[in-house]
Order: structure tokens, then C-alpha cells, then sequence
């Protein structure tokens, strides 16, 4: 199921009317418009004096200079800027799908450390919410996202109508550098995974080592950097290193925020498959694919590397937040504080966006937005976009992911944790969809099984637009039941079973009357996952849903976005709604079941 | 009820017999509403035995059998064996009384009883009366190891099979409740077969004990065979204290054959015929100031006080010597001898 479309990308990168060949990839590699400077290396490769003279001829070229800048048009508040003289180099679509990467990591990394920080030393209110919350922002469904930071920096947009109350703007921030506004929501998206992991790691740090180096006579702060440090550091690269890779495969935020003006390489694929440029998607493709496997396998080794963590003996306790107003008025807490104020402003902000968004226009309340979906469904032609087959479509195939994906990924995990050695194999083959982009994997599914497959003796293997979708899906979501259920099955006491067998049950028994219910959270936890993943793709989606009717809410969003902001922003509110309703009944479903 | 025999049983991990031998022809009686114990040092095989019984293990070669119907093929949920783990293993999303019900899902209750009845007579039986409703995690470890006790015993079982049971509890709260585990067992009159690596422990409970090492069974015997009559050298330092020496026979003199050792010789009670090189062993409780024969220098490295009594560390010839005195001593170098009758001679390796 995964393997297959995959192959026929590759396939498609490297036939040629049916012979094998390799000038897909030396017209791409040799390109300039790809690789940027790049490209005279791939030519030339021997070549490597002329290549060394233009390096060093451009590091001589740098040149850092201070001055005032008033960098908000149309306000003039001079700040000292500091500009760092970097003569223009020709990145090329690869060098600029790595250059907005790695921003966005650092920008994550920036954003997640503090919460990281605050989540693992303070105690207050809703800290556990907030901090099982870190995981949402991975399955909020990406284009909602992207249509939420529209509302909120677009010209009518939620911060332009502050600003106007101010006297202000409006401020066109979007057009003005659109490459920042990804990369805020990039860090939407990723600095909580990397709060997340990091925070797991805080808290595995056993308090008694830093109370042995105090003891020891390390001041508090030498102890952080000798004890807490070295633990944390391994985490922050696998939150940094994971961003990397997400954000390398990044393809509806891009393609709603920036357009072919910000290109990445997935929204270029998906644009040669729009042009009906096959080969060209595939090459490209198959070069991405290469490269975040290449990454993930950095990753994969790393991690392993690393497992040799201990768990804490004791935990580390935690402070108060704000245990009475003097303290809350030193320095640490106010720094906390504007903290918040900016995760507030990056997390909460998009999301009130969109629901303000959808009930409002420049001028006031409305209910327009909405008014135009209810007509839309009402009057439209079939050929346009109607919302309630969109919704209908969403579910079904969420319902469908759920009974393809849960039993796939708990099989996955049973395979995984009795496996022993091979069980790693498994684990790393299993974990693979993580690595290969939606755009990808639905351009092989479309290729493959959309079009159709020539099977020995004249038969055909073909599969409707509905059932494509329902297989990416199901590929993009089982990894996330297998991470729910593994942990869970891999510290259960293999006593347990035993007991149970010689108590007089079969193996079978054994399965259902004690080691699946003790799973039975990381199931549902799993499902919720599953559906959610599939409620809000929209990478293969997209291409698969192209010209039928199989189009899912996400390409609906997308779809009114390209011509009217406001419609999009009321059905991105409508898929918001969807998925935290689906949260609420798989979890009130789950609640019922573990019991 | 039941007689359990092991007969040659080996194991080995790996494929075709190649890779590491876990057990090696053991061969071991367990006989009826006999209190069993196995003890060993940690990887000796004690536990791979007992899951070889449970049927959790098959072993590569030998045979077991439950009153003389070897159990090869059958699985665990079909031998009617009772196990109770180190972890307990209790259910945790099951009550007291589910878990301890748990095997009666799959075997009638003994006597005609209902399940709530054998339940009841259960937890009774392990002072839990009306615990029955709590879960698992508001239970103390201890009453944990009960209830996993109690589960075991539910379904009446031939064979009881527990495996370091009490290691995770503490020394005061273990002793108590291998009173208990004792006297149920003799209650019941049910064969069991106890796993533990504490020989203190499993000379204090046991009718009789296996000593195993490295796969193999040193020694089976009773407590006070073991400790007084220790076959092997292994056996003699595992079990207890004790001063192993060896030597060269140098024939009699007098009453006494004697063995040399570094120039000094020694009166034994008896050596067997035809040895030349002799093993025996002295336990610290033999060694005494007021002893005539065999005497030896001892210089004091430490003393550890016991309570009734005090064990020295010391040293002659630069072997090390362990001593059982009434005080502790006031000189660093003090003398002590034994009566030849109290050195044991050990006849196997």
C-alpha cells in the first residue's frame, strides 16, 4: 500500500518512453532554477578549482553594517538594525526549500524552549492540559491553519482591525513578507513538538544528580549547565531535527500563504502535476524523497543513539508560577509573561482568527460567509464546490481511515514489540510514511492505481479517486495508532500473559482479557489521531480529489480560498468545528470503552 | 496430588543447539505436597527451570512429568499449574476479587463451590478478607503478593510454582510472609516449587532445596544436609559462611589422616581412599580460640557485629579467613583451631 506508489514515482522519474534513463535528473540537477548555484557543480563536478574560486570570492563579498531602520512601512519608529551584507546567491528551489527549513527550525526552537522551560519548572493551573495540548497543533489540519493565519494577517485580517482601532494600518503583512508569515505558522506547527520532546526529556532529568553536583559544590546555574543541559540537548536536535524534516516536506501553508512566489519543491510538484508535467513532478519527486529520507534516516540513528537515556528516579519538583504578587513581579515572571503573551498571540491568535474571521468583514458582524456556503449548497452547479459533499466526503473517508488504520497500526505494533531485533526493522520500514510527503504519495497513487496498473495477462488494476484517498489516508494515520499502542504493549509485564495462560486462559484470551484492554487507551487514543489526520490532509488529497468529486473539506477551504478570502475562512471554521467534535466523541467513546 | 520429576532436562537458547546452554541435564524429584526450593546465584537457570515446568519454555531435551505423564507439548493454560511471578502480574483493570476469580473463568471451583465462595475462602485464606472491591494499585506490596498468592491457588492447582515471589518486599514484611506462604502451603499439602537467590532464605523454608549453578544442579538435599554436608565447593561458599581449604593427603598420624598445606598439616576425621588432593571446608561457628587441634594464626582485617554473635575477616597465609566469635576480639592477631570432626571433606568439584 505504501511501497507500491512510491515505486511508480520512481519508475516514472527514470523511464523514458520506455527506456530507463537518467536525464530527468541531470535536466533538474544541471538547472539553476532547482539546485541555484548548485547546478555548475552537478555539470562540472571535476571542476573543482573554479568551483572552490567562486566560493571563496563570495565569502569575500560579506560585509556586516549598523544603521536605523523604521522596518514597519508607514510608521516611523527607527530602530538600530543590524544588516549583515550577504551578496545574493542563487539558492535555486531545493536551496530555497532548505533556507525557509531551516528559518522555520530556528524559529520553532525559539518558540518551544521557553515553553519547554516553563511547562518542566512551574506549576499553575492547566499546566497538564496545556502541556497534552503540545501534541494538537501536529493534527490541526494544515490548510485551517494557513487559512487562520490569513485571518488574522491578511489586509482585513483580525490584527489589521485592532490596528485600524488604533488609528493604524492597515498593514498589508502578508504581500509585505510572506516568507515570515510561513514561518510563524511553521512554528505554530513545530515548536510545540519541540516543547514537547523537550519537556519529556526535562523531566526525566532525576533531581537527585543536580542535587548530588550542588552537593558537590556546583552553584544552581553550573549545575543546569553540567547535569540539565547535556540531558536536554539530544531532545532539542530531535525537536529541531524532526522540524527540519516537516518543514522540508511543507506543502499547504506554502502554497495558501505564499503561492508559486514562495515556492518549495512540494508545491512545485504539485504544480507540474496541475500542468500535467508527470515526468518532471517525478523527478522532482523522487530528489525530495531522497533527501528526507536521507534525513529521517539521520534522525532514526540519532534517536537510537540516544535511547540509552535513563528514566528519572525522581523527578524534579516544581515551582509555583505565580505564588503571590511579589513574586510574580520579578524579573523571571515578567519574562514569562510577555512570553506568554507572544504564545498567545502565535498559537491562540490564528485559531480566534478564523472564528472571528468567518463572523466578520471589514465593517462588523456578518453572517455573509456563511450565508454564501449555505447558497453554494443550495443553488450551486455540481460542478462547483459544494460544502455539505465536502463535510460528507471528510467523514466518510475518516470513518473508512479509522477501520483500515487502527487494525494496520495495532498489527504494526504487536509485529514491532514481540519482534525482538527484527522488530526495529519493522519499526523503522513501518515509520516510513512519516518520511515520504503526501504530494509524493499521492502523485504515485494517482499514477499507480488512479490511472491504473497493467497486470500480466491483460488485466488492470484500478481503483476509483474514493478509494486512493482512503488509502493515503490510511497510510498518512496508522503510524499514529502505532505510536499510541507500542508504548503500551512494550511495558506490559510479559508476566501478565503468562499468569493469565497458566491461569487456565488460551493465547487468545489471554489478548482480549488482558492485553487489549490495558491497550485499549492508546487504541482510542490512536483512532482519534487516525481520524483527525485524515479529516485535515490535504497534501495527496488534493491531487487525487483533482476534477471529481471526491474533494474533502480541506480542498474545499483551499478551493474558496483561491477566490474569495471569506467564504474559505467560514469553512475553515466549519473544519475546526469537525475535528474538535471528533476529538469530543472519540474521546467520549473511549472514556465508555476503557472501562 | 502430585509428584513432579525433571529428567535430564536441558535448554538451550539459539538455533539447532548451538547457542547458550541455559540448562544442562537437570534432573530433580519434587515430591508430593513437598515445599521445593531452587536457589542459585542470579542466571544459575533457576528461573528458566521453573518455566520449563510452567510450560512457558520447552526444554531442548529431557522430559518433565506431573505423576508420571510427561507434559511435553501441553500448554501452560491446559498443565493446572499455579504461578506467582516477582511483579505479581496482577491485572491492573481488574478488582482483587476479578483477578483472583480470573482463573476460575476456565476451571470449576473445587468442592462445588461457587466462584464468589472460592473467591471468599481465597482471599481468607491470605487475611484479605473483604478486600475484594479494591484495585490493585491500593494495595501495599505485600497484600499484592497475596492476592497474586490467592489467584494462583484459586483454581486448585496440582502444582504451585513461585518465582522470587517476596524480592521486591522488605526484609521484615518477607519474613512474615514466608510464615504465611509456608503455612498455607502446609494446609493445603500442595507441591511447590519456590525460586529465590537467597540461601538464608531457602535453607529456612524449604523440606528440601536444589543448589544450581551455571545450568547445573550441584546439589539436592535437605536444609541441614546441605549446609553440614555440602557436596561441591560451589555449594560450600554459596551456602553460608565458610573456609574452604585445600591440600595434600600426607597419610596418618595416629588417630588422623593429615593434609598439608603450606608446610603446615592438618587432622581430619576421614578422607576417602586413594585421594591425593583433598578439598574440605570449616565452618566459621567450628573454628574456636579453644580448640587443641589444627591450629591456625589469624590476623583481623574486620569485625562485623552480628547481635548474639560477631564475624571476623581475617587472614592466614594470605587466605581468607572467616570467623564466628562470641565478642569482639581485642587483639589484631588472635589463634584458632577446630576439632577434625567438625571439617567437612567435599568429594565432587
Amino acid at each position: 500500500m505504501l511501497y507500491l506508489p512510491v515505486g511508480v514515482v520512481f519508475v516514472e522519474a527514470v523511464v523514458d518512453d520506455g527506456a530507463a534513463t537518467l536525464s530527468f535528473f541531470r535536466a533538474v540537477l544541471t538547472d539553476p532554477f532547482y539546485v541555484g548555484v548548485l547546478a555548475d557543480v552537478f555539470a562540472e563536478p571535476l571542476a573543482v578549482r573554479t568551483h572552490l574560486e567562486s566560493l571563496g570570492g563570495w565569502l569575500g563579498a560579506i560585509s556586516v553594517s549598523v544603521s536605523l531602520e523604521s522596518p514597519l512601512p508607514g510608521v516611523s519608529l527607527p530602530v538600530p538594525w543590524l544588516a549583515l551584507e550577504i551578496p545574493p546567491i542563487r539558492k535555486g528551489l531545493f536551496g530555497f526549500t532548505a533556507y525557509q527549513a531551516a528559518l522555520s527550525t530556528v524559529a520553532s526552537v525559539a518558540l518551544g524552549l521557553p515553553a519547554a522551560y516553563v511547562l518542566a519548572n512551574y506549576e499553575f493551573r492547566g499546566r497538564r492540559t496545556l502541556r497534552s495540548l503540545t501534541i494538537l497543533p501536529f493534527v490541526l489540519p494544515g490548510i485551517m491553519v494557513a487559512v487562520g493565519f490569513y485571518a488574522m494577517f491578511g489586509r482585513t485580517g483580525t490584527l489589521n482591525q485592532g490596528l485600524g482601532i488604533l488609528g493604524l494600518g492597515p498593514i498589508p503583512f502578508i504581500e509585505w513578507n510572506p516568507l515570515a508569515i510561513v514561518i510563524v505558522a511553521h512554528a505554530f506547527y513545530n515548536a510545540p513538538l519541540v516543547a514537547r520532546v523537550t519537556v519529556a526529556a526535562w523531566e526525566s532529568v532525576d533531581a537527585r544528580s543536580v542535587e548530588t553536583a550542588r552537593s558537590l559544590g556546583a552553584s544552581p546555574r553550573r549545575a543546569f549547565r553540567d547535569v540539565v543541559v547535556p540531558q536536554l540537548l539530544p531532545a532539542v536536535l530531535t525537536g529541531a531535527l524532526l522540524t527540519f524534516i516537516f518543514t522540508f516536506m511543507t506543502f499547504p501553508i506554502v502554497l495558501a500563504l505564499g503561492g508559486l512566489q514562495l515556492a518549495t519543491v512540494e508545491v512545485w510538484i504539485y504544480d507540474r502535476v496541475r500542468r500535467l508535467a508527470y515526468s518532471e513532478a517525478a523527478t522532482l519527486a523522487v530528489l525530495e524523497t531522497l533527501l528526507s529520507l536521507a534525513l529521517t534516516y539521520a534522525y532514526l540513528r540519532y534517536e537510537s543513539a540516544q535511547s540509552g537515556l535513563a528514566r528519572a528516579a525522581t523527578a524534579p519538583s516544581r515551582t509555583p508560577l505565580f505564588p503571590d504578587l511579589r513574586t510574580a513581579l520579578s524579573p523571571r515572571r515578567l519574562a514569562i509573561v510577555g512570553y506568554g503573551l507572544v504564545a498567545l498571540v502565535v498559537f491562540v491568535g490564528p485559531l480566534a482568527s478564523l472564528v472571528v474571521g468567518s463572523v466578520t468583514d471589514g465593517s462588523g458582524f456578518t453572517l455573509a460567509h456563511y450565508a454564501f456556503l449555505l447558497e453554494r449548497q443550495l443553488e450551486g452547479a455540481s460542478y462547483q464546490t459544494l460544502p455539505w459533499i465536502a463535510i460528507r466526503n471528510s467523514l466518510l473517508f475518516g470513518v473508512a481511515t479509522l477501520a483500515v488504520a487502527v487494525p494496520m497500526g495495532v498489527v504494526v505494533s504487536v509485529v514491532t514489540v514481540r519482534a525482538g531485533r527484527g522488530g526495529t526493522i519493522v519499526d523503522t520500514l513501518a515509520m516510513l510514511p512519516l518520511a515520504v510527503s503526501g504530494v509524493v504519495f499521492g502523485l504515485g497513487l494517482l499514477q499507480g492505481l488512479v490511472f491504473g496498473v497493467s497486470l500480466p495477462g491483460g488485466w488492470r488494476f484500478q481503483v476509483t479517486g474514493g478509494v486512493a484517498i482512503v488509502a493515503a489516508h490510511a497510510v498518512a494515520a496508522y503510524p499514529f495508532v502505532t505510536r499510541n499502542v507500542s508504548p503500551l504493549l512494550s511495558t506490559l509485564d510479559p508476566a501478565l500473559v503468562e499468569s493469565a495462560r497458566a491461569l487456565g486462559a488460551s493465547r487468545y484470551r489471554a489478548l482480549r482479557d488482558v492485553e487489549l484492554p490495558l491497550v485499549a487507551s492508546g487504541i482510542v487514543a490512536g483512532a482519534a489521531f487516525a481520524f483527525a489526520i485524515s479529516i485535515g490532509e490535504f497534501s495527496s488529497t488534493v491531487l487525487l480529489a483533482s476534477g471529481s468529486q471526491t474533494y474533502t473539506m480541506p480542498v474545499a477551504v483551499e478551493r474558496y480560498l483561491g477566490r474569495r478570502s471569506g467564504p474559505a475562512i467560514a469553512m475553515g471554521t466549519v473544519l475546526l468545528v469537525v475535528t474538535a467534535a471528533s476529538f469530543v466523541v472519540v474521546d467520549r467513546v473511549g472514556g465508555r470503552f476503557e472501562q | 496430588m502430585t509428584e513432579l520429576r525433571l529428567e535430564d532436562v536441558s535448554k538451550v537458547y539459539g538455533a539447532d543447539g548451538t547457542g547458550t546452554s541455559a540448562l544442562e541435564d537437570v534432573d530433580i524429584t519434587v515430591r508430593d505436597g513437598e515445599f521445593f526450593t531452587l536457589v542459585g546465584p542470579s542466571g544459575c537457570g533457576k528461573t528458566t527451570t521453573l518455566r520449563t515446568i510452567a510450560g512457558f519454555e520447552a526444554p531442548t531435551d529431557g522430559a518433565i512429568r506431573f505423576d508420571g505423564r510427561g507434559v511435553a507439548g501441553v500448554p501452560p493454560e491446559r498443565r493446572d499449574v499455579g504461578v506467582v511471578f516477582q511483579s505479581y502480574a496482577l491485572f491492573p483493570h481488574m478488582t482483587v476479587a476479578e483477578n483472583v476469580g480470573y482463573g476460575l473463568r476456565f476451571r470449576e471451583p473445587p468442592d462445588g463451590k461457587t466462584v464468589d465462595d472460592r473467591v471468599t475462602e481465597l482471599l481468607e485464606l491470605v487475611d484479605l478478607e473483604g478486600m475484594g472491591d479494591r484495585d490493585p494499585d491500593q494495595l501495599s506490596g505485600g497484600q499484592r503478593q497475596r492476592v497474586a498468592l490467592a489467584r494462583a491457588l484459586a483454581p486448585a492447582p496440582d502444582l504451585l510454582l513461585l518465582d522470587e515471589p517476596m524480592s521486591a518486599l522488605d526484609a521484615q514484611l518477607r519474613e512474615s510472609l514466608r510464615r504465611q506462604v509456608t503455612r498455607i502451603q502446609s494446609e493445603l499439602g500442595i507441591t511447590t516449587v519456590y525460586v529465590t537467590h537467597d540461601q538464608a532464605e531457602a535453607l529456612a523454608i524449604s523440606d528440601r532445596l536444589a543448589v544450581m549453578h551455571d545450568g547445573r544442579v550441584e546439589q539436592v538435599g535437605r536444609p541441614q544436609e546441605i549446609y553440614r554436608e555440602p557436596a561441591t565447593r560451589f555449594v560450600a561458599e554459596f551456602v553460608g559462611d565458610n573456609n574452604v581449604f585445600e591440600g595434600d593427603a600426607r597419610g596418618r598420624n595416629g588417630e588422623y589422616p593429615q593434609v598439608a598445606i603450606d608446610g603446615e598439616t592438618f587432622s581430619l576425621a576421614a578422607i576417602p581412599d586413594g585421594t591425593d588432593r583433598v578439598t574440605f571446608c570449616v565452618r566459621p561457628g567450628a573454628l574456636s580460640q579453644a580448640a587443641d587441634h589444627n591450629r591456625l594464626p589469624v590476623t583481623v582485617e574486620t569485625s562485623e557485629f552480628l547481635g548474639e554473635t560477631v564475624r571476623v575477616n581475617g587472614r592466614w597465609n594470605g587466605r581468607r579467613i572467616v570467623l564466628q566469635l562470641p565478642d569482639v576480639p581485642e587483639s589484631d592477631e588472635l589463634t584458632v583451631g577446630f576439632a577434625p570432626d567438625d571439617a567437612h571433606v567435599i568429594d565432587r568439584d
